[in-house]
């Protein structure tokens, strides 16, 4: 077979991510593509959660909605997931079912079995149910046990009891289950990748980019990043604060970023929304910070561990007043990596804030993705000054509207910020209405230099040929189930939009300008294509809208996509 | 117990030049307005400990106090409304070897702001915030403020307070302040000294100052307040607590003074114990912090980012 999906499901707390994670991890070294889907209930233990984790020869960047393996960890779990099982797939399960693809796997046999060797009650086994049906899985792929074993015992380091015994298991299913049925996948080329989401790359790139202050407050689904960068803190030498809210995140980030160092907070909607007055002071005072944001299933508290891509107009227009901001989003780990290095460049360069948009997938779906190129990363800090000056005025008027930066600590370079509009001094006692004009003028000016000097890459890419009349309109994480089913449905590209603000119309406009435009996004109203008609004029023939909270699976996107004829709405809904 | 940074840079930095720690620029504080006198008391304070100018950072918030930054020759930071001190703290963390003083007023740091106040405590950062206490708002034309006593109805309001007043010494000691103090913006002396003895401090330090506006709060006057003003540290209180038994001993006492208000009204140092700053306490999870210069050293070489993340791509693998 080409691909396989396997899918795990069961009670938050079951360890259902522990064995998608583990297969996940055996199938990356095997030098196999693999896509991970985590659907996980907003609550600690209890409540019904998926994994999938997609597998595959050739590069993959969407989960499929055809399951191959299923592992259900209770009964609820057979009960909602079997229809998904295809038809020659298996089910491993510890009760006998009346269905055919069930794989038996003497379950209590193995466990007394090892609980005896360990002299341990049966009932303390039971946590290690799941270790049975990964490994009664991976036998049926056919992968070497001593694999699965090493990454367990990875796994569980700090606690070598648990490995071994978690091991016996796996040893015992690989010699008493004589599985009915194989999968035989198609063979991998070995390569090196790594098994990341866009936290981890987002947090990689913090580091490459010399990041020494950030700042949040617990929210799903950003603080995992802040969680991993608190685990690099120690070695990389940087502070990250977790504070009473998220005013003194966003608050305790820009002072850091005017007291010189390179600056960031992470957050979600909710979280976003309590920073957004500080938002517009750093326009004003234009504080070279940089804000990352999970979009996750809103309004209000929404679905809090589920996906939607729902805050774009919001990213682009929140705060008071008129200010610069400019406005990223990835659509990928690897573009969240190099992304997250540019922000910091493009936040010193031109003194704005920058916005980094991810969303819930990106967060949580681990897949697999090529070491990044560290000789393509590069620091710039623009106008910085960190040795002795005179004459220094923190707003001096300059032709491409971007003054000098001092901090504290500068011999005669004495920094004076301020939130209310300002001298060139920064002192507030003007509301001088010529002065108001060239203030105005100095911070949206640089509006015009960030697109100008950004390279095309950054503010779009463009997939497939350039002769297709059909294009798709897409952002973020969207990409990834365009890319793999344009695979599947010839004649249509993907036009991807990397850099929100400053819009930039003359690239839109090459790719777009005469096609049949198809906007897919993963929020209700598809608010890229309304930002598309305000920027250029555009229309769109149609909106594929996904807002159940799910990303968009492999099947949905080309089956919407081979249409002859889409409908103006369309809207995706498998979960 | 001096601070560490002013030890370090009173050795190595040239005195400062009387003065000029004041700036040109015009002020646009009522006449009479106590303001005025917290203003000279801390010029005069950096006057005396002689920090070079580019050391020193002075935040404000929003409201007719948090103006000051713009009258003192110092790095400053005009914030938003309530988030003086956060933003204090955060530059004092960024870069250990300035010199941090927020300002902020009693709606700016006990209204709006209280998250951060309580928050301010748990850290315990070296540094120094001065409370302009004067019971209204007055940039906005005297409501009342969570300072101004139960009942009282200055004339800018058009209702007497019916709610209760915080009271800052009590909550700074509940929040963890490590040092606690009430001055009193007419006895320019007793502030300086304060406001001196709060940046010497190794910790966070409050200084709580009666500051008459006299727009607005006709009640809480220079004429209120003359009278009733007493220093407990000349009552014979200690406020020094040498270790952690002394200062539990110590704080109910320095709160039952904070609750005294009436025809006696105490200031002085309530409370002065030193125990780990935040910068000690962040060297545990980061060994190497404030022992470099996170401004200072660079963190690029010709462009090229002297951090390499190789080990943590691999640890993906």
């Amino acid at each position: 077979m080409h691909d396989l999906n396997l899918m795990v499901a069961g009670p938050q707390g079951s360890g259902i991510n522990f064995t998608s994670d583990t297969f996940a991890k055996v199938m990356t070294r095997e030098g196999y593509h693999v896509f991970t889907n985590a659907e996980l209930f907003s609550t600690i233990k209890g409540e019904h959660s998926y994994f999938r984790v997609r597998v595959c020869k050739d590069m993959i960047r969407s989960y499929s909605e055809r399951v191959d393996i299923l592992i259900p960890l209770d009964a609820k779990s057979v009960m909602l997931h079997t229809k998904e099982l295809s038809k020659d797939g298996s089910i491993i399960y510890e009760d006998n079912l009346e269905d055919p693809r069930h794989a038996a796997i003497p379950y209590k046999d193995i466990l007394q079995t090892v609980a005896t060797k360990f002299g341990k009650a049966l009932s303390e086994l039971n946590v290690m149910k799941n270790t049975v049906a990964l490994a009664g899985a991976t036998k049926m792929i056919g992968l070497d046990k001593e694999k699965i074993k090493r990454v367990i015992s990875e796994n569980f380091a700090s606690r070598p009891k648990i490995a071994e015994m978690n091991n016996a298991i796996v040893d015992e299913v690989y010699s008493d289950f004589k599985p009915g049925r194989t999968f035989d996948l198609e063979p991998a080329v070995y390569k090196k990748r790594m098994l990341i989401n866009s936290t981890h790359a987002v947090g990689m790139g913090k580091v490459e980019a010399g990041m020494k202050f950030q700042s949040y407050y617990p929210i799903t689904p950003a603080s995992d990043e802040s969680n991993y960068l608190e685990r690099l803190m120690d070695k990389y030498d940087f502070v990250v604060e977790q504070t009473e809210d998220e005013i003194a995140a966003i608050n305790m980030a820009i002072a850091a970023a005017n007291a010189g160092l390179r600056s960031a907070t992470s957050t979600s909607g909710p979280g976003f929304s309590l920073m957004v007055e500080a938002l517009s002071y750093a326009g004003m005072t234009e504080t070279p910070v940089v804000i990352f944001f999970y979009q996750r299933a809103g309004p209000a508290t929404g679905m809090p561990t589920r996906h939607e891509q729902g805050d774009l107009k919001y990213a682009l227009s929140a705060g008071h007043g008129e200010f610069p901001r400019v406005v990223i989003t990835p659509g990928d780990h690897k573009e969240a990596f190099y992304d997250t290095i540019e922000a910091f460049n493009i936040a010193e360069k031109y003194q704005v804030p920058v916005i980094v948009l991810l969303d819930k997938a990106m967060a949580m779906s681990n897949y697999t993705v090529d070491l990044f190129d560290l000789s393509k990363a590069r620091i710039d800090r623009g106008k910085l000054i960190l040795a002795e000056t005179k004459d220094y005025l923190r707003y001096k008027f300059t032709d491409d509207g971007i003054s000098p930066r001092s901090v504290p600590g500068v011999k005669g370079g004495l920094v004076t910020i301020a939130g209310d509009e300002h001298d060139e001094d920064g002192h507030i006692f003007t509301e001088d209405a010529e002065n108001r004009i060239k203030m105005m003028d100095k911070r949206m000016q640089k509006m015009a230099s960030v697109l100008r000097d950004v390279p095309a890459d950054m503010k779009v890419k463009f997939y497939g040929s350039p002769s297709n009349k059909k294009v798709v309109l897409s952002w973020g994480s969207a990409k990834g189930p365009v890319l793999d089913a344009m695979e599947k449905v010839g004649d249509v590209s993907l036009l991807q939009v990397r850099m929100m603000e400053p819009f930039p119309v003359e690239d839109v406009m090459k790719y777009l300008k005469g096609k049949t435009i198809i906007d897919v996004e993963q929020n209700y109203s598809g608010q890229l294509a309304d930002l598309l008609k305000e920027k250029t004029g555009l229309d769109v023939s149609a909106r594929v809208v996904k807002f159940n909270g799910r990303p968009i699976a492999f099947e949905e996107m080309v089956e919407v996509l081979s249409k002859p004829k889409l409908n103006g709405r369309e809207v995706l809904t498998f979960d | 117990m001096e601070g560490r940074c002013l030890h370090l840079i009173s050795t190595v930095s040239p005195a400062a030049k009387p003065q000029s720690y004041k700036t040109n620029v015009e002020i646009d504080w009522c006449p009479g307005c106590g303001d005025f006198g917290i203003l000279n008391a801390l010029v005069l304070a950096l006057q005396e400990l002689k920090i070079p100018n580019e050391d020193v950072v002075l935040t404000g918030g929003i409201g007719c106090s948090s103006k000051i930054p713009h009258y003192v020759n110092v790095n400053t930071l005009h914030t938003l409304h309530g988030r003086s001190l956060v933003q204090a703290q955060a530059v004092k963390m960024a870069n250990p070897r300035l010199e941090v003083i927020s300002a902020s007023g009693d709606g700016d740091g006990l209204g709006i702001g209280s998250a951060h106040f309580v928050a301010a405590g748990r850290r315990n950062v070296d540094m120094t915030y001065i409370l302009f206490d004067n019971g209204v708002y007055g940039l906005t034309k005297g409501q009342a403020s969570p300072t101004l006593p139960y009942g009282e109805m200055p004339k800018s309001i058009e209702t007497e307070n019916i709610k209760f007043p915080v009271n800052p010494l009590f909550l700074g000691l509940a929040s963890g302040f490590t040092f606690v103090s009430r001055s009193y913006s007419y006895n320019i002396k007793h502030l300086k000294e304060t406001l001196i003895r709060a940046m010497k401090h190794r910790g966070l330090a409050l200084v709580d100052v009666m500051q008459p506006c006299v727009t607005y709060n006709n009640i809480n006057t220079k004429e209120f307040y003359d009278p009733r003003l007493y220093d407990i540290e000349k009552e014979g209180w200690n406020p020094v607590a040498n270790n952690e038994a002394e200062y539990k001993q110590k704080v109910p006492q320095a709160v039952l003074k904070s609750l005294e208000w009436g025809e006696r009204i105490p200031m002085g140092v309530f409370i002065d114990y030193q125990t780990e700053t935040y910068d000690q306490k962040l060297q545990k999870l980061v060994p190497d912090y404030g022992k470099k210069n996170y401004v200072m050293d660079p963190i690029h070489s010709n462009g090229k980012p002297l951090n390499d993340v190789t080990d943590l791509m691999n640890s993906f693998c």
